[in-house]
């Protein structure tokens, strides 16, 4: 420092030329101090980027570790579905319509312990007379499912099979995948008679 | 110049990484974001904005609302609330063991931890995941605001003041149009409110054969002349409608939280 102080003080008529120093030391360690401190930081807060982790969230797993629950819930899928493709008939209170479509609520062929006979209906359509409720009901019903992604299929069922007092489990998309490998590529509706056959 | 080159590559280097951090990595990072999923429901998020109500976001931008509101609702943490599903068979042990948990305010490790002691005593229990924070607290918004939120905004009219209230949830919380359309003209309607009337975006008129069924509901000291009614022009419908297209209450990846109802 004194040596610097020695080149300020020239005659003043000599003109002032810019010299260089070394940074001190300390200024270096401070400095590289700072950076790992803040890349500590950054590593604990930051997420790295990723462009899903907001704050509080520090990083994917602990974004992952809140989330609630597993996936979509079929009984909410399964309402907006329901009510899309099959309300307009079988009512939004599962309670069918004369004429148009025979009741799901309570009905012997959605109760049943297992799904395979009901999930034929709406993969394959239906005609032909079937009883529901001590009801004999002679009609005719599109194959509304076959379209459907395996899913929300599957989340339709679980709906009605578990709304309106119904109580009969759930259905995942793996069995609507076995069952629409049963039937193959091309449906053709089923008769009444037949599917009253046919296993639960 | 005797150190040029030194101050050329310095500069070179000074605006060369501002427009990497502030342009490339924000570009990498959301430039390809799309729609995403809802949590629980699976339905797409964002909603597209009906021609209303994008309409509306030109009359936000052009009467400057952005200089008073924001819309960017911030959260400081998140909680885990442990709530019991079925008692299970021996309903009694596992209402003893829950008077002695602690059963809100707890981080999922413990959440986890303490549905890992209900179920051994039989209880089933479910954790509910709840963001906390001022704006929260305020009533303003369910979760934090997310980039996905603003997919279809241009210009993203975030804001920095806030004069008036945050807006980012304001069709979640607020879902009545005419309320909206009332506070637009009369801001005085509710007690403190700040905010200026707008009242060119209405039109005050001689009522004609019959009244129009958009007239105002106005109170007594609010209401025009007798004879008169205040009928809200074109612009502030779409205002309404664009204010109403503000939603920022689902569940999603980045914003988790456990919706209050359930089916």
């Amino acid at each position: 420092m004194s040596e610097e102080n020695q080149s300020c003080s020239l005659p003043s008529n000599a003109e002032p030329t810019a010299t260089r120093s070394t940074v001190p030391m300390w200024i270096i360690v401070v400095t590289l101090v700072l950076v790992f401190i803040g890349f500590v930081f950054f590593d604990r807060h930051s997420g790295w980027f990723d462009a899903k982790v907001y704050a509080p969230y520090g990083s994917v797993e602990k974004v992952e570790a809140y989330q609630p629950g597993t996936g979509p819930n079929p009984m909410i899928v399964g309402k907006k579905n329901y009510e899309m493709f099959c309300a307009s008939c079988h009512g939004s209170d599962g309670a069918g319509k004369v004429g148009q479509a025979p009741p799901l609520a309570g009905s012997e062929l959605v109760i049943t312990k297992g799904f395979h006979r009901l999930a034929m209906i709406p993969l394959e359509g239906l005609t032909g007379p079937i009883k529901v409720k001590g009801q004999e009901w002679n009609l005719i019903m599109a194959p509304m499912g076959a379209a459907l992604p395996d899913a929300d299929l599957a989340a339709v069922l679980t709906y009605i099979r578990n709304s309106w007092g119904n109580k009969a489990g759930e259905i995942t998309a793996d069995d609507i995948k076995t069952i629409r490998a049963e039937i193959g590529a091309h449906p053709v509706p089923i008769v009444g008679d037949k599917l009253m056959a046919m296993p639960e | 110049m005797k150190n040029g080159f030194g101050v050329f590559y310095a500069v070179v280097i000074a605006l060369g990484l501002s427009w990497a951090g502030f342009v490339v990595a924000p570009a990498v990072q959301l430039g390809t974001a799309k729609r995403t999923t809802v949590l629980v429901t699976g339905d797409n998020w964002p909603l597209q904005r009906t021609g209303a109500a994008t309409l509306g976001e030109q009359v936000y931008r052009a009467n400057g609302c952005v200089a008073c509101h924001t819309m960017q609702i911030r959260q400081d943490g998140v909680a885990c609330e442990v709530t019991l599903a079925k008692p299970g068979k021996t309903p009694e042990v596992v209402s003893n063991l829950l008077a002695t948990l602690k059963l809100s305010g707890l981080t999922k490790e413990e959440a986890d931890a303490t549905i890992e002691k209900i179920s051994t005593a039989g209880g089933k229990a479910e954790t509910h995941v709840i963001p906390t924070g001022a704006d929260i607290t305020r009533g303003w918004g369910v979760r934090k605001s997310v980039a996905a939120d603003y997919l279809y905004d241009a210009p993203l009219q975030l804001g920095t003041l806030r004069v008036g209230p945050d807006l980012a949830n304001l069709g979640g919380r607020m879902a009545d149009a005419n309320w909206h359309l009332v506070h637009l003209y009369a801001p005085g309607v509710v007690k403190g409110s700040a905010m200026p009337s707008y009242k060119f975006l209405f039109e005050v008129r001689k009522v004609g054969s019959a009244p129009s069924s958009d007239a105002l509901n106005l109170p007594k000291e609010f209401a025009p002349a007798d004879g008169y009614e205040v009928v809200p022009k074109p612009e502030a419908k779409q205002l309404v409608a664009y204010l109403l297209s503000r939603h920022a209450d689902v569940p999603l990846y980045e914003a988790p939280f456990t919706p209050a109802t359930k089916p």
